[in-house]
């Protein structure tokens, strides 16, 4: 028994040790779960001679959480684009100037002035993508390209739709059916948009994040969606159609950024220059379903991942729009009509 | 115990046995579904063929074989064991020391405090506990520049503590004294009377401490949220991280393997305790 708790002592003692023994070849990456190509991390580590860690988390919010404390220990985040805002803003990113590195001259100029990065000096793409809604194209036979569907449904679709549960896809989505301008503050039109909301509510029949279950279960022929779920859905039951509404929609990009504080500097920006070239960008579209902004990785992206109307918009559609964090009045008032909207 | 008093129907206060009061077997059988269906309904589909975790197809183990070739999922089992294990042995042995400690000797001042400090964890919501915890640590981290597995062996050790104190005091109070009382009369030195009287007697209440600690670690999300470090995602948190981008019955067939796990646990515990009555 004693001998026993002797061992168990030093055992722990030891694994507490062997965090920083180490660290010379070592790169600790804290992205979205199952978000990284284990593939794309072995090529890596075979041509760096770098052993990596990956560990997920749920949320742009767990992930600010932990690492802004400090001495979280990862080097590599994957943060949403309003979250590099937020975290350039608080100091919590290394200004690593990825657009003087070799790769850079892949990334889609498109991508490169940014709002949450100008002139890309922190961060590069990672994954981008749109959110939409996805719907069964012989449930409902019309125009899908109008969030009409959403929010003054035709009979065929009261009550089988599934809306995201996000405060702000639901109400970007609805400011924009209205017209009104996003990070609004307007209280009549606020107004406006939580009657719009509570009257439409009467007809979804959920409100989960689970979109490719509801919608391959059958439980429900409408779902918001991003697209890569959307994509995803569309392979068990081949009849969804992805929208582009013509009122807009809202993009979202994750983007690879280096934390302030790195224990394994070097080895991220190795990898950061690595994630820019079109083999890396298309190992991770394979597996994660995005698009990612890398010019040149669609030769090597998988035919039907090139193929996808959900990942490839089609030229008729509007642009995506980034929408900025609002102020702080703004998500305060968003918030009310949230809660009131979820009662 | 009262089933010899519940037969035949003498006395006017007969049947005060609960089993026999009416309603009992369908409000039995309704806790039973609502604890073990949805449980029933995870082992099902970590059997199915689709990636839906909700419509079955077919009958397979393709999640059990993807489940085992996953490099995520292994690691985090294999974290979520490892932590489970020692913080169990730890928390453990300290609540056996609490236990005694506030059973054995006489009331001394503070020792009322003394058993609220160690039930803290169970009072003070979980939440609190993890942004302390988080805040505490990485305070430390920055000044010592130590990392590793061991803050969340630590944070681990300490909510266990009165998990693994409960059964092991319970066990302590339902002792009779007079057992260790006669041991001491009969000159056998304090260490003897442990060694040879109370652990023996103690064993049961010890072993479902330590079992009641065990899984408590293997459960934890909030804490581990926040304590964990690069590489020590547990299987609660590669899960959890799973949501977002949808949870597939490779997670199923995890936590079915884990229940099998602690069933198991659970009835060799149980036939431990049995055997030494």
């Amino acid at each position: 028994m004693k001998n026993r708790i002797l061992t168990m002592l030093t055992a722990m003692s030891l694994t507490l040790m062997t965090g920083n023994a180490f660290a010379a070849g070592e790169l600790h990456i804290y992205n979205w779960g199952n978000y990284t190509n284990p593939e794309m991390i072995e090529k890596f580590e075979k041509m760096h001679g770098v052993k990596v860690t990956i560990d997920g988390y749920d949320s742009n919010e767990t992930m600010l959480a932990k690492v802004e404390q400090g001495g979280s220990g990862y080097d590599i985040v994957v943060p949403g684009d309003y979250m590099i805002a937020i975290m350039v803003e608080k100091g919590l990113l290394e200004r690593v100037e990825p657009n003087k590195m070799s790769n850079f001259k892949n990334v889609d100029p498109k991508w490169v002035d940014v709002y949450w990065d100008e002139g890309r000096n922190y961060t590069i793409p990672y994954q981008w993508g749109t959110t939409n809604f996805t719907v069964d194209a012989t449930v409902y036979k019309g125009d899908v390209n109008t969030l009409a569907l959403l929010f003054d449904p035709p009979d065929e679709l009261k009550g089988r739709i599934n809306m995201l549960k996000d405060m702000n896809d639901v109400i970007n989505a609805g400011l924009r059916y209205l017209d009104y301008p996003r990070c609004n503050a307007n209280k009549a039109q606020l107004k406006e948009l939580n009657q719009m909301l509570v009257k439409a509510k009467v007809h979804w029949r959920t409100m989960d994040y689970s979109v490719i279950e509801k919608l391959t279960s059958k439980d429900v022929d409408l779902s918001q969606s991003w697209n890569g779920a959307a994509k995803r859905a569309r392979k068990d039951r081949p009849e969804l159609v992805y929208s582009y509404p013509k009122e807009g929609f809202t993009g979202w990009m994750d983007n690879v950024a280096v934390l302030k504080g790195a224990p394994n500097l070097e080895n991220a920006k190795l990898f950061m220059n690595f994630m820019m070239t079109p083999e890396a960008a298309a190992l991770t579209s394979n597996f994660a379903n995005y698009a990612n902004g890398i010019v040149g990785s669609e030769a090597m992206m998988n035919a039907d991942l090139v193929s996808a109307p959900e990942i490839v918009m089609p030229a008729s559609a509007p642009a995506p729009e980034f929408v900025p964090p609002c102020p702080q009045e703004v998500t305060d008032l968003y918030a009310k009509i949230w809660t009131n909207l979820n009662k | 115990m009262a089933d010899s008093n519940a037969t035949p129907a003498v006395k006017p206060t007969k049947n005060i046995d609960l089993k026999y009061q009416p309603g009992f077997s369908q409000i039995a059988w309704l806790c039973i579904v609502v604890l073990y269906a949805p449980i029933a309904v995870l082992v099902l589909f970590s059997f199915n063929e689709n990636r839906s975790v909700t419509v079955w197809t077919q009958f397979s183990l393709d999640w059990y074989v993807k489940a085992i070739n996953n490099d995520g999922i292994r690691h985090a089992a294999w974290v979520s064991l490892e932590v489970a294990f020692i913080a169990m042995v730890l928390s453990t042995i300290m609540a056996t020391m609490a236990a005694l400690v506030t059973t054995r000797t006489p009331n001394y001042r503070g020792m009322n405090l003394a058993v609220a400090v160690i039930n803290q964890p169970l009072m003070v919501p979980e939440v609190v506990t993890a942004v302390a915890t988080l805040i505490f640590f990485a305070i430390i981290k920055q000044l010592t520049g130590v990392s590793g597995i061991g803050y969340l062996i630590a944070a681990h050790t300490a909510f266990c503590i009165p998990f693994a104190y409960m059964p092991i005091r319970a066990r302590l109070e339902d002792m009779d004294l007079s057992l260790e009382q006669a041991a001491a009369d009969l000159y056998a030195p304090p260490f003897t009377v442990f060694r040879r009287v109370t652990l023996p007697l103690m064993l049961p209440g010890v072993m479902a401490g330590a079992m009641l600690a065990f899984i408590v670690s293997l459960d934890d999300v909030i804490i581990t949220l926040f304590v964990a470090g690069p590489g020590e995602t547990t299987l609660p948190l590669y899960i959890l991280g799973q949501i977002r981008r949808g949870v597939t019955p490779e997670v199923n067939a995890v936590s079915t393997v884990f229940l099998g796990i602690s069933v198991i646990l659970v009835t060799f515990i149980f036939l431990f305790g049995k055997s030494k009555k």
